[in-house]
């Protein structure tokens, strides 16, 4: 059936096509657009030695501002998925300390443009830190609470920044005859410098860590993921650039106020220049910032008003929105993917064949003998939500190398209970132990980094990346160092593919995870976590939704990795399934673990059969054996 | 397909709704008459005609306007060469204005400039003049800021700036005699480049003369919660209101103090009283009488060529009221007309001339004699008006006075 | 003292109003999930027609909300199947940009059409107040806070009273079940959102006597109701209420004595110190979303 050359071209297809692009930018750069961006750099470079128009001049030095705002902003937005609508308050925070250092203590402004890099830094970290709390619509709101607080500030803090009068700062003392070279081509440097720091961001560990946040940020905190602490770096990152091109802007203009600086339509241009450009794409935002820039000079000259800039902007937002979610770039990278591979689709089916049923040869085993001390050790564990007392006072043990099965009728806390052992959920009281150590305190990647993994009952992987991505995500631990290192090294790719390899789906490196089948998606689930080389592996319903064949081999990989000395706790409702796996065996109802012991113990337990209203579940054995 | 019909449907909808909003603006600039001959003289603007200062943008506008009619009929500026006005829109919107007096100047080539509305703007686009050195000459930006960066080229054609609006009237009121000398006063503004400082102002000279401050608040126009404000001055009860304000909330202030039941003895507000009928409508006639304002021009005035310009701004705009920003437009190009006649060139190398006569002589226009500092600040005093029996009056300086009373307190229940 | 009460009244009577407008907020963020910044400029939007109404017959903005709620309602539901309906399934974030933008273009409509310029409806009532000793009443807040109370006590009956009440709370609390049992979650979520934009309409009607309105100002109006939605707690209606009473308050309070010109800055404050002490605001539980999703 699979012969070589099939296999061969299937894999090709897998690999260049059929996928949506943007999987990391530096993949855009070898595409077609590298002619096209090669010679827009030039153009742009050369333009004013080469005309003295100063209206492009002009129209070139506020796209580039805006560019720069708008590749910061594409690090919280496109790579973390945080909507800002206050990114211009960046822009604003850096004139203002120009102008403020210029006026208060002197000096040539150029040499404040750093200062004001650090000082939105700062800002863009207590920022980060308050929206720890805030996730979705709730960030959306204290983004716009933040600038509109910011330009209040800036309004009312008179001694320092003169309220509405503003600040002017000098005007340029370098000849006429060269225009305002001097402003273009240090903003062109710091175009430069971000859309550098973006690419490295994007390609290494702390950019994975963001799209990880981004596609899911409780399942990427389950998988060692410290989000806070990357969050706040992506705040800074985003922020320290836009500030230095701030400065270089109120300069610029030679007058800083609070109207004209704290503007909203300023945040507008720069997001609506990201969204139009395309998100999670390295060039995306500076060409949404040059089209926005020329669309709004453009009608102005062309117009002359009618609100025309509210309109267009509003205009525009909404059918960007509306009708190009992906923005240009990802759409006409979709349209050149789909060009080139139009007439290969068929070989797509080619994947799903031949892979998930491959046997391997394992011993049947029986249930393996609980043995060792307690890994895992829970005790009156309480949850609440409202009046609702989901687990209420649960307490049991999960033995060292044991396999052990959590069961219990439905909404008896099953999930709950991984969730608060997980850290996903906070109890409300009761204890958490895990090798030795209390850690129902400790926030879902510390749990992780010291050893337990979980999976989701429906799996939650990061959709966005590609199943090889997928497995590198989790990280055993947290170094500052690590956030600088390439996001895919090729230890891990090789760790990764044997993992892959492990559970059957390593033709599938490739493959976004959006494009697997839900079975697909559990093995490589499993995979990723197996990656964080856990001490206890919780597997929330393994068995559910997948066919007979698939639940046989993943029963199989239970029993491998165990017998290589993994612990596990599972969630099951196949019965089958745990009773010829598991042992101990912990019945969970109303919240409370009611029985515990083999298989055959808790099959006798009449409390059991009366939790799960008896003949259901004795039904329930022989219809599956 | 359905897809691509709604997004018809969208742009289409949009599209319309934006045209049948544009419609009603015109083209700004247009040549005057066709008595002047030769290759026109190209002077540049940029204006708010949209956005927050679109109204007094398209007054200014429309003083430019009949200044480039004036000057037409009569034969051109110099070399018997007519005027072009260029006219831009800068959106009331900083990065445009720059932007825009760059296009000028770059694309436009355009041979002299003239200044945009409100000191926001102003600051930005005088240092483009600056930068280009190109004479700049502006109507309506008299924020003290704006001349304390030692600009060489930059004039502002009104009387004073704005921290010297009210001087005329605070000195009025602290020479009168000691019982009828107010001893308490408040000074509620919005945050206003323009009203702020004029506030200043009067306050450095009132409580020099020893009367007490006893609220100064400023407030947003966002949030303009007047009645919070007017409860807390029926508190204090000060002798004398002085109110920075624009149209709107200054209305809506006074009506806010009518609500607390609150009259103090003196009302001064900037710029809403100037507004004329409007004002008078808004508020009720009768609760006009008294209340002092500041002001540039009146349509009344007798300044040279103020009835010449009276009459033919009714005749291309028609209406009986003529914007204040209409006359500061006309009376800043004016002062343009002034220089480039008595130097007698409009090359753009050679404009520092233009400038250096300037501050050297004065020129009359419709807001009377004008004449400035090395930094181009303004050296005259603005007008105060008060409103008597309905109308609006001037009554200092006496030079100017339209009326020869002045009423000492503000009496809303009326005359009488 | 006498200060400080005419303060508190003062800043119930305006917390009356914001309790009108922030319920359509809410009331659309509980059904639907959506934040509407638009909201602010439908406010807008029905001060400008107000006022338009009373320039020309002369009619009383108090009176006019009898003509304005039918209006924006069609208005909302028009707008809700045109624009968010597409886009329902989308992330959440596409929406929020999405209603940005149609605010955006609205306060563009609104200029083009009236003017950039500050407006206010000055009826004859206007510059009058009821007086009790030393306190007075401005007329034209006691009116607006009445009609207000009647608005919200209406829409409060159509919510707890009518078949269709109870289907927007189902679809608030369950979408899915909801559908289950005959709801028609798409056309319960365009009727919500009509309702919410005709209550702004009622409150923009409103809102046109008391404060100066410019087409600018819709980033003031939704920044309000922002804050005082967080206090109360995202999507719940009496939260809303108390949310809104309680800015009135701080706002006045703020005004008296610490300075006018921090008023602006209450709602923010109220957003910063909500998210930092109590994410789920007064009486919510769902701002914070890792734990309405986890």
């Amino acid at each position: 059936m699979t012969d070589g050359a099939t296999t061969a071209v299937a894999e090709e297809t897998l690999k260049g096509g059929g996928t949506p692009p943007s999987r990391a930018p530096s993949k855009t750069l070898r595409s077609p657009w590298t002619a096209v961006i090669a010679l827009a750099i030039l153009l742009v470079a050369l333009f004013p030695v080469l005309s003295d128009d100063l209206y492009y001049q002009n129209m070139i030095i506020l796209a580039m501002v805006f560019a720069v705002g708008a590749v910061g902003l594409n690090i919280i937005t496109g790579y973390a998925g945080y909507i800002s609508l206050g990114q211009g308050a960046f822009i604003g925070l850096g004139a203002y300390t120009v102008g403020i250092c210029v006026s208060d203590i002197g000096g040539s402004p150029w040499v404040w443009v750093p200062v004001a890099g650090v000082l939105a830094g700062l800002v863009a970290a207590a920022l980060g830190v308050v929206a720890m709390r805030a996730r979705g619509h709730a960030f959306v709101i204290l983004t716009i609470a933040f600038l509109f607080l910011v330009q209040l500030l800036a309004t009312n803090w008179d001694e320092l920044t003169n309220g509405t009068g503003g600040i002017t700062l000098p005007i340029p003392t370098w000849s006429v005859d060269y225009q305002y070279w001097p402003f273009y081509y240090t903003l062109m440097g710091l175009l430069a410098v971000s859309l550098v720091l973006s690419w490295w961001i994007r390609r290494n560990k702390f950019g994975m860590g963001l799209v990880a946040i981004r596609e899911d940020e409780d399942k990427a905190a389950t998988v060692g993921v410290s989000t806070p602490t990357y969050k706040i770096l992506a705040f800074v990152a985003s922020a320290v650039f836009v500030g230095m091109a701030g400065g270089v802007y109120g300069y610029y203009i030679s007058f800083i106020d609070p109207l004209g600086m704290f503007n909203i339509l300023l945040s507008v241009q720069i997001i609506l220049s990201l969204l139009l450009g395309g998100r999670d794409t390295l060039w995306g935002p500076v060409l949404g910032a040059f089209i926005i820039e020329w669309l709004n000079e453009t009608s102005n000259q062309e117009f002359q008003g009618g609100n025309a800039r509210l309109l267009i902007f509003g205009g525009l937002l909404v059918l960007v929105v509306m009708f190009l979610p992906r923005g240009i770039i990802p759409t006409a990278n979709r349209w050149i993917e789909w060009w080139r591979t139009r007439g290969k689709a068929g070989l797509a089916g080619e994947r799903l064949t031949g892979i998930d049923l491959r046997a391997r040869a394992a011993p049947a085993r029986e249930a393996a003998e609980p043995s060792g001390p307690p890994l895992l050790e829970v005790k009156g564990l309480e949850k609440r939500f409202g009046g609702v007392r989901a687990v209420d006072g649960a307490s049991f043990a999960v033995p060292e190398g044991s396999i052990t099965a959590l069961i219990g009728p439905n909404g008896s806390g099953k999930t709950t209970v991984f969730n608060l052992i997980g850290g996903t959920m906070t109890p409300q009281a009761g204890e958490v132990w895990f090798d030795g150590q209390r850690i129902d305190g400790k926030p879902p990647w510390q749990r992780a980094h010291l050893g337990l993994g979980r999976t989701f009952q429906i799996t939650r992987l990061f959709r966005e990346m590609t199943v090889l991505e997928n497995v590198v995500a989790p990280l055993q631990g947290f170094h500052p160092r690590l956030l600088g290192a390439d996001a895919v090294s090729g230890r891990e790719a090789r760790r990764a593919e044997d993992l892959l390899e492990f559970v059957g789906m390593r033709k599938y490196r490739d493959v976004h995870a959006s494009a697997l089948s839900y079975g697909q998606q559990k093995l490589v689930e499993l995979a990723q976590i197996l990656m964080l080389d856990p001490k206890l592996i919780m597997l929330d319903e393994p068995a559910g939704g997948i066919n007979p064949t698939l639940i046989e081999r993943i029963g199989e990989m239970i029993r491998e990795l165990n017998a290589q000395g993994k612990t596990f706790l599972i969630v099951e409702h196949n019965m089958p399934f745990v009773l010829g796996m598991c042992n101990p065996v912990l019945v969970l109802a109303r919240g409370q673990t009611i029985a515990s012991g083999t298989a055959d113990e808790v099959q006798r337990d009449p409390q059991v059969l009366d939790a799960y209203l008896g003949e259901d579940f004795r039904l329930e054995e022989p219809a599956r054996a | 397909m359905h897809k691509v019909f709604r997004l018809l449907v969208v742009v289409l909808a949009l599209a319309l709704m934006a045209a049948a909003g544009c419609g009603d603006d015109d083209d700004g600039g247009g040549g005057g008459g066709g008595e002047a001959s030769g290759e026109p003289i190209k002077v540049g603007a940029s204006l708010p005609l949209t956005g927050e200062f679109s109204e007094p943008g398209k007054a200014a506008r429309q003083g430019y306007e009949v200044w480039e009619a004036t000057v037409n009929a009569k034969g051109g500026l110099i070399d018997g060469r007519p005027v072009q006005m260029v006219i831009k829109d800068d959106q009331s919107n900083q990065n445009t204005v720059v932007a825009d007096y760059n296009a000028l100047i770059s694309r436009d080539r355009v041979d002299l400039l003239l200044g945009t509305f409100s000191s926001l703007l102003n600051l930005p686009a005088s240092a483009v003049a600056e930068r280009n050195r190109m004479l700049y000459v502006e109507p309506a930006g008299g924020a003290p800021e704006l001349f304390d960066r030692g600009f060489k080229y930059l004039f502002f054609a009104q009387q004073a700036t704005a921290d010297h609006q009210g001087d005329l009237w605070a000195e009025w009121v602290t020479n009168l005699p000691e019982n009828e000398r107010p001893k308490t006063a408040a000074y509620p503004t919005l945050d206003d480049p323009f009203a702020r400082p004029a506030l200043e102002g009067i306050e450095a000279i009132l409580s020099d003369a020893g009367i007490k401050t006893v609220y100064r608040e400023t407030y947003t126009i966002d949030n303009p919660n007047l009645d919070g404000i007017a409860s807390a001055l029926k508190a204090r009860n000060p002798d004398v209101v002085v109110h920075g304000a624009t149209f709107e909330d200054g209305v809506a202030f006074v009506r806010a103090l009518r609500r607390a039941n609150f009259t103090p003895d003196m009302l001064y507000q900037t710029s809403a009283p100037s507004f004329g009928d409007q004002y008078s409508g808004a508020i009720g006639k009768q609760t006009t009488e008294g209340i002092f304002y500041g002001v540039s021009h009146t349509k009344e005035a007798t300044t040279p060529g103020n009835k010449a310009f009276v009459a033919k701004y009714r005749e291309m705009f028609g209406g009986q009221e003529v914007p204040e920003d209409a006359a500061d437009a006309y009376a800043a190009a004016q002062v343009l007309e002034a220089a480039v006649k008595a130097v007698g060139t409009i090359d753009r190398n050679r404009q520092i001339e233009l400038a250096d006569w300037l501050r050297e002589n004065e020129v009359d226009t419709i807001l009377g004699p004008l004449r400035w500092d090395d930094a181009g600040r303004p050296q005259g005093e603005f007008l105060v008006g008060q409103w008597q029996s309905g109308v609006p009056e001037i009554i200092l300086p006496e030079a100017a006075a339209t009326s020869d009373e002045i009423i000492p307190e503000w009496r809303p229940e009326g005359a009488g | 003292m006498t200060e400080f009460l005419q303060a508190l009244i003062l800043g119930l009577l305006i917390g009356g109003v914001y309790a009108l407008l922030a319920s359509g907020l809410t009331l659309i963020f509980g059904v639907m999930n959506v934040i509407n910044i638009a909201h602010g400029a439908f406010l807008i939007l029905a001060a400008f027609i107000t006022w338009s109404l009373w320039r020309a017959i002369g009619l009383d903005p108090l009176a006019a909300i009898f003509a304005l709620t039918p209006v924006m309602f069609a208005f909302g539901w028009l707008l809700y199947n045109a624009t968010i309906r597409p886009i329902r399934r989308a992330p959440p974030a596409a929406s929020v940009l999405l209603t940005f933008g149609l605010a955006l273009f609205l306060e563009g409509i609104m200029g083009v059409i009236w003017g950039n310029t500050s407006h206010s409806v000055r009826p004859e009532y206007f510059a009058q107040s009821f007086e009790i000793g030393e306190l007075f009443l401005p007329k034209a807040q006691v009116y607006g806070g009445l009609v207000a109370i009647v608005v919200l006590a209406s829409l409060y009956l159509v919510l707890t009273r009518s078949w269709l009440g109870r289907a927007i709370r189902a679809s608030a609390v369950n979408p899915q079940g909801a559908e289950l049992v005959g709801v028609n979650a798409v056309s319960v979520a365009a009727l919500t959102f009509a309702i919410g934009v005709a209550s702004a309409g009622a409150g923009g009607a409103i809102a046109s006597v008391l404060y100066p309105f410019l087409p600018g100002s819709h980033y003031q109006w939704i920044a309000r109701l922002l804050g005082i939605i967080v206090l109360g707690g995202m999507g719940s209606l009496p939260g809303a209420v108390i949310g809104a009473l309680c800015l009135g308050v701080a706002e006045l309070m703020t005004v008296t004595y610490i300075g006018p010109e921090w008023a602006t800055g209450v709602p923010y404050a109220f957003v910063f110190i909500v998210l930092l002490l109590r994410p789920q605001g007064i009486l919510g539980t769902r701002l914070r979303q890792d734990v309405a999703t986890a």
